[in-house]
C-alpha cells in the first residue's frame, strides 16, 4: 500500500526541492533529514517539501521535519510545504508547524514566496 | 450492503505494522463510501493510536489489540496495549515553541488524537492502557 518511501530532490532557483512518495514515519523522516544535510549549503535558504504523493505521516516522522525547520530558522531560511493532503495539513496545523514554516499550493508558488 | 462493520486485529510490535490496520480502514471506508477528507483524518488517528500503544506495550507483551467499528456516520477506534500504563494527566502537552531547539522533538501523539477526534477517552492502569477514539464521518 504505502510502506515504501521514495525521495527525489533537485536544486531550483537556489532552493532545495524535495518530493516524497509514501509514508513519512521514522525512516521516511530520517531520509528527508539526511537529504537536507547532504544538499543544504550556504546558497540555499529555502527548502521546499512537496508531499503530493504522501498520504500518511506519523508524529515521529514529523519530529524530523521539526529538526529541519529548526536548522533553517537558525540560518534565516525557510521550509515550505506544498501539495498537502488535507489531513496532513490539519496535522501540521494542530502541531503549530505553520508558525515556523510556510505552505503553498504548488512548487511554483513556493519558489516565488519571499 | 452491511452498514455496520467491525474489524478486530492483534498487531505485533513490528516496523510499520500500523499499515495493516490502515489497509483494513481503507477497505471499510471504501465499502461505506466515506468521504476522503474524513478518511484521511481517520488514518492519522489510527496511526497515532497504534504507534502510541506499541511504544508503551512493554517487552513482555509486545503487541496491541485494535478494534474498529464503522458506520456511515462514525468510526470508533479502540486500541489496547498491555504495558505498565501511565498517568495521562502527567503528560505535558507539547508546544512547537518548546520543541524547536529541544533535543526531544517527539511526544505529539496524545495531542493529535485529542485534537483530531470528536471524542477521546484514555484509561490507563498497571495492566495497560486503552484508548477509545470517536470520529464523526459526516
Amino acid at each position: 500500500m504505502i510502506s515504501d518511501f521514495n525521495l527525489i530532490s533537485e536544486i531550483k532557483n537556489n532552493s532545495l526541492v524535495m518530493a516524497t512518495e509514501g509514508y513519512i514515519n521514522n525512516n521516511g523522516g530520517q531520509k528527508i533529514t539526511e537529504e537536507f544535510y547532504d544538499k543544504k549549503n550556504d546558497d540555499i535558504n529555502k527548502v521546499i517539501l512537496n508531499l503530493e504523493k504522501t498520504k500518511v505521516v506519523n508524529s515521529i516522522g514529523i519530529s524530523f521535519l521539526i529538526e529541519i525547520i529548526e536548522k533553517l530558522n537558525e540560518s534565516g531560511g525557510k521550509l515550505v510545504f506544498t501539495n498537502l493532503d488535507p489531513s496532513i495539513d490539519k496535522t501540521f496545523t494542530i502541531m503549530g508547524l505553520f508558525h515556523f514554516a510556510k505552505k503553498a499550493d504548488s512548487i511554483e508558488e513556493a519558489l516565488t514566496m519571499e | 450492503m452491511q452498514d455496520n462493520i467491525k474489524l478486530e486485529i492483534k498487531l505485533p510490535k513490528v516496523q510499520d505494522i500500523e499499515l495493516v490496520a490502515l489497509e483494513g480502514l481503507e477497505l471499510m471506508s471504501s465499502h461505506l463510501g466515506i468521504d476522503e477528507e474524513k478518511n484521511g483524518e481517520a488514518r492519522i488517528l489510527v496511526t497515532e493510536a497504534i504507534i502510541n500503544g506499541l511504544e508503551h506495550s512493554g517487552k513482555e507483551t509486545p503487541y496491541v489489540t485494535v478494534e474498529f467499528t464503522m458506520t456511515k456516520e462514525k468510526l470508533v477506534i479502540l486500541v489496547t496495549d498491555y504495558g505498565k500504563g501511565f498517568i495521562p494527566d502527567e503528560v505535558k502537552e507539547p508546544a512547537i515553541e518548546e520543541k524547536i531547539n529541544a533535543e526531544n522533538k517527539r511526544g505529539w501523539g496524545l495531542k493529535l488524537m485529542k485534537s483530531m477526534s470528536d471524542d477521546f477517552i484514555i484509561e490507563s492502569g498497571k495492566n495497560g492502557t486503552k484508548i477509545t477514539l470517536t470520529k464523526h464521518l459526516v
